[in-house]
């Protein structure tokens, strides 16, 4: 197991002065590191009920896209998110929505051959993060089945990111850390590793592993060790 | 065999849903006599307003014998939500590749004893191996599950047990609950088929589901005029004709609907 993210080399936005500015960069190096035509994440906001979208789409179809109001109708949006588990779009129905998205999609050279992750957070909040790319179906099965699990995490990454970038909302997101997922990463900032960790507490490896996991999720890093790092810079554990 | 139910699909399986929510009223209020609430016989609350993912067992027939509920642990879930006197006062975990598993259960009226087909512990781990599957398939890496402690034994006995729990065994109302953690890896499936001997694919597609008879039965019979329309679609050649059929029964609904009222 370990962190997928250190090995996939990609950004942490968190980390970056300006993160809401580089939401799109982010997109980008998605896009380049797993190969495929373009990375969007669209997300709602329950608070305030904004959508903020991040594309790779070119300009052309992103204007055409507005003028035809196609963030009304398009089923990646709509449909993808009511989901839990991922959506391949082969899954959505051929309706009228979704042909009038895709046939115009298609005159732009943009793909139907796509999946949508849906996110849901804590408080109503809901997005998704969508890859598509062309070319074979058994190469789209193949990629979708290696990179599920990281285009998850990358998901709910940007989405909480994105989220919590309104201060309001930032407001309500403060980390909630239980007193396991505390002792865990305290024991990370020591020095241990993550078996060190399992025997010291007489808890499963994995156990360890699910907890650090959550920690990372709730301090909106990718990595343990930024993790570690913004919970003694934010006073819930010690320096090692 | 398996369903999977969510928001997509559920309107082509509402005989489906609402064999589901029957059978965990029987179970839930009835047999386990927990406090849920119970409407016109059905056992809903309010996670299942929030589109959950329902892994359904179904008999050969296509009646519902067993179901398990999903969530994603990001959103509102039932630890974080109703169960937190299981995590004793902490925070509960969340993470993009944890999903949370609750009302786990199985028709043990309509299934049979022993070990095959149509029994209660085949039903069971099959049950179990689709939920693990779809979770795998999903690209979630672990489970926690709300279960009691004799759902913990039965977990065990069937090749699925939890490699740790969370928080602490409750007493809640009647019953005490505990939360489990469970991988979903293949050495976890495997397990599962083994003590069960299930082979092969578990999982049908909605038209194979929507073609099992008890499912066949109830799903409405087409006006002449509303078959035709269909046809139409099938028959689109290219994206203009079918948008072109598709408007055309657009602009129609009003006569299908009042036309498959008076067939009903």
């Amino acid at each position: 197991m370990g962190d997928a993210f250190d090995q996939a080399g990609l950004i942490d936005l968190a980390e970056l002065p300006d993160a809401a500015q580089d939401f799109d960069a982010f997109l980008r190096e998605i896009r380049d590191r797993f190969g495929v035509d373009h990375v969007a994440y669209a997300g709602m906001n329950p608070i305030n009920r904004s959508v903020i979208g991040h594309v790779t789409y070119g300009k052309d179809w992103q204007e055409h896209y507005a003028t035809q109001g196609f963030h009304r109708i398009d089923p990646t949006l709509h449909s993808a998110r009511r989901s839990i588990a991922p959506v391949d779009w082969s899954r959505l129905e051929r309706d009228l929505d979704y042909l009038t998205v895709f046939r115009s999609a298609h005159d732009f050279g943009i793909s139907d051959q796509g999946v949508t992750i849906p996110v849901r957070g804590p408080y109503g909040d809901i997005g998704g993060l969508s890859l598509t790319c062309g070319g074979s179906k058994t190469e789209w099965k193949a990629l979708c089945r290696e990179n599920l699990h990281v285009w998850q995490a990358l998901s709910v990454h940007v989405h909480d990111l994105v989220i919590s970038s309104d201060s309001f909302s930032s407001l309500l997101r403060g980390p909630s850390m239980s007193m396991r997922e505390r002792e865990i990463l305290q024991w990370t900032a020591e020095g241990k590793s993550q078996q060190d960790i399992a025997d010291i507490l007489t808890i499963s490896h994995r156990t360890v592993e699910v907890h650090l996991r959550s920690a990372r999720h709730k301090l909106y890093a990718l990595t343990t060790a930024q993790a570690v790092g913004r919970a003694i810079s934010m006073g819930l554990i010690y320096p090692g | 065999m398996i369903l999977i139910v969510d928001a997509l699909n559920k309107h082509k399986f509402p005989m489906v849903l609402d064999q589901m929510f029957r059978l965990r009223a029987r179970v839930f209020a009835g047999r386990l006599g927990w406090d849920v609430t119970i409407t016109d016989g059905r056992e809903e609350d309010q996670f299942d307003a929030l589109d959950p993912a329902y892994v359904i067992g179904l008999d050969e027939a296509g009646n519902v014998v067993a179901c398990v509920r999903a969530l994603q642990t990001t959103g509102p879930h039932m630890l974080s939500d109703v169960f937190h006197a299981i995590l004793d006062g902490e925070p509960p975990l969340r993470s993009a590749t944890l999903w949370e598993s609750t009302r786990f259960c199985v028709d043990t009226e309509r299934l049979g004893r022993g070990r095959s087909r149509g029994s209660v512990t085949y039903a069971t781990s099959e049950l179990m191996l689709g939920a693990v599957e779809y979770a795998m398939r999903s690209g979630i890496s672990d489970v926690v599950t709300v279960i009691d402690p004799v759902m913990d034994r039965v977990l065990k006995r069937s090749g699925n047990a939890p490699y740790d729990y969370v928080g602490k065994t409750v007493q809640m109302g009647k019953v005490a609950a505990l939360a489990g953690l469970l991988d979903c890896t293949e050495e976890r499936a495997a397990s599962i088929r083994e003590v069960a001997g299930i082979e092969g694919e578990v999982f049908l597609t909605d038209d194979e589901a929507l073609a099992l008879p008890a499912i066949a039965a109830h799903v409405p019979r087409k006006s002449a005029l509303e078959t035709y329309c269909d046809e139409q679609i099938a028959a689109a050649r290219n994206v203009d004709e079918r948008i072109a059929a598709l408007k055309l029964k657009a602009a129609l609904a009003d006569k299908i609907r009042s036309h498959s009222q008076v067939g009903a």
